[in-house]
């Protein structure tokens, strides 16, 4: 099909004869698939009114030079700061400008070469960005989070090492496809904290596998950095570090080293929450077993209490009663009968004093085995003890 | 009868125990009547216990599950 396009054009611009504009806007057709990358030296450094930014790009080795813009709003996105001389890497497609004929190269990023100027330029955004890395300005992971948005590149394994070691609590995963490679990325990334701002999420999590330092450099875009510091919910960035921590990391609520990590975090009081739930099942679990067996324990200690009281009653009742019968026996008249004693009566009341008769009385004299009639011939007193 | 908590339960049979230690001359009429109420009382707690304990194991069961 390409093959077949271009043999077409080919063939067109032998056969016709074409207006000015017409090969223009043939040749700029042609040129925009000559996006690419171009290392050079900035000269010829001017900045527009409206902040677009006009340069030469030269070659170190002969001198050659390449014609540059860069749109003001790209130019804040690329966080590098022009000067002659400084050696740079561009990406972007020529184009020719029609009123005047000239070519120029369309640059969409900017970025620094050389690890020098790359860690000059770090150093210098770290120190100006530094009231957004405050420790006090982070904000916590908040429990049991549910919504997760996930900002990364579909390829790769870093998605699936995320969602391997995430447990299963039930998250709700929303995720927005970006680069996260080179300078190119920022502007993926800030779209995709665009769409994030709209959405329902609990946490934000940036994250990438491994890369080169250069890869790094979205990562250090003050704008970018910025947006993070703003952005609405609590923010997780998990995209590892070189020997400088990036600044998007400096920035986030989190910063976490892997995907792996970040995944670990989002499990942590979930995780919790489970152990909980099962110390809190082991104590309640065992509570009640051990208030039945004390229910049973102090029923018997009540229940023993009270029959021994009972037995113990009964036991001195009996005992009493024992002793009034001894008490009682030994003083039954009937035995005294037998042991000789006779009791003696007059009318039927009993003679207890020799006054209670007269001479001539019959009395009655009862013995063990029966009544003896007497009469009373003599009344005699006998003389007190006392 | 408005059925009594097992704790209310222990709590009147420790009662009825604290009445015979308290009492120095026992009235056998009354003590019968109170280890009558005790037996009662303990037959109950038996019972509950027992639902309890089997309602319990059913609720263990069904976590465990």
């Amino acid at each position: 099909m390409k093959e077949n396009s271009s043999s077409y054009i080919k063939e067109l611009l032998e056969t016709r004869i074409f207006s000015v504009s017409a090969y223009l806007d043939i040749l700029n057709t042609l040129l925009q698939s000559c996006k690419t990358r171009v290392i050079g030296e900035v000269s010829e450094l001017k900045k527009s009114q409206s902040g677009h930014v006009y340069f030469s790009l030269k070659d170190k080795k002969n001198g050659s030079v390449l014609n540059c813009v860069i749109w003001s709003s790209l130019y804040r996105l690329c966080g590098v700061e022009l000067k002659e001389g400084l050696e740079i890497i561009i990406s972007g497609e020529p184009d020719i400008y029609k009123p005047r004929g000239e070519m120029k190269f369309k640059a969409s990023s900017i970025q620094l070469v050389g690890e020098g100027e790359l860690k000059k330029q770090y150093d210098q955004l770290k120190k100006k960005l530094e009231p957004l890395f405050a420790e006090e300005r982070k904000r916590l992971i908040p429990d049991f989070p549910c919504q997760i948005g996930i900002i990364t590149s579909r390829q790769g394994a870093v998605l699936h090492d995320f969602l391997n070691n995430l447990g299963c609590y039930g998250f709700k995963i929303k995720m927005v496809d970006s680069r996260v490679e080179g300078q190119e990325a920022v502007e993926d990334l800030l779209s995709s904290l665009e769409t994030f701002k709209k959405e329902k999420i609990d946490v934000l999590i940036i994250m990438r596998g491994g890369g080169s330092l250069e890869s790094f450099l979205a990562f250090n875009n003050e704008t970018l950095v910025r947006e993070l510091a703003e952005f609405p919910v609590p923010t997780i960035v998990a995209v590892g570090h070189d020997k400088d921590v990036p600044l998007l990391s400096l920035a986030a609520d989190k910063m976490v080293s892997t995907p792996t990590a970040a995944a670990n975090l989002l499990n942590q009081s979930w995780q919790r929450l489970e152990w909980e739930i099962k110390e809190k099942e082991v104590r309640i679990f065992s509570f009640l077993p051990s208030f039945f067996e004390n229910v049973r324990f102090e029923e018997y200690k009540a229940k023993e209490r009270i029959f021994k009281a009972m037995e113990e009653r009964f036991n001195y009742l009996k005992a009493k009663l024992e002793k009034l019968q001894v008490v009682i026996q030994n003083n039954n008249p009937k035995r005294n009968l037998a042991l000789g004693y006779s009791i003696a009566r007059k009318s039927g009341k009993v003679i207890r004093a020799v006054d209670d008769v007269k001479i001539g009385d019959i009395v009655d004299l009862e013995v063990i085995d029966g009544i003896i009639k007497s009469k009373v011939n003599e009344r005699k007193k006998l003389k007190s003890k006392s | 009868m408005k059925e009594k908590s097992l704790n209310q339960n222990l709590k009147k049979l420790n009662e009825i125990a604290d009445w015979f230690d308290k009492q120095e001359e026992v009235d056998v009429e009354i003590a019968l009547e109170k280890v009558k109420e005790a037996v009662e009382i303990i037959k109950e707690t038996e019972k509950r216990l027992k639902k309890a304990e089997n309602e319990f194991e059913e609720i263990k069961k069904s976590v465990k599950a």
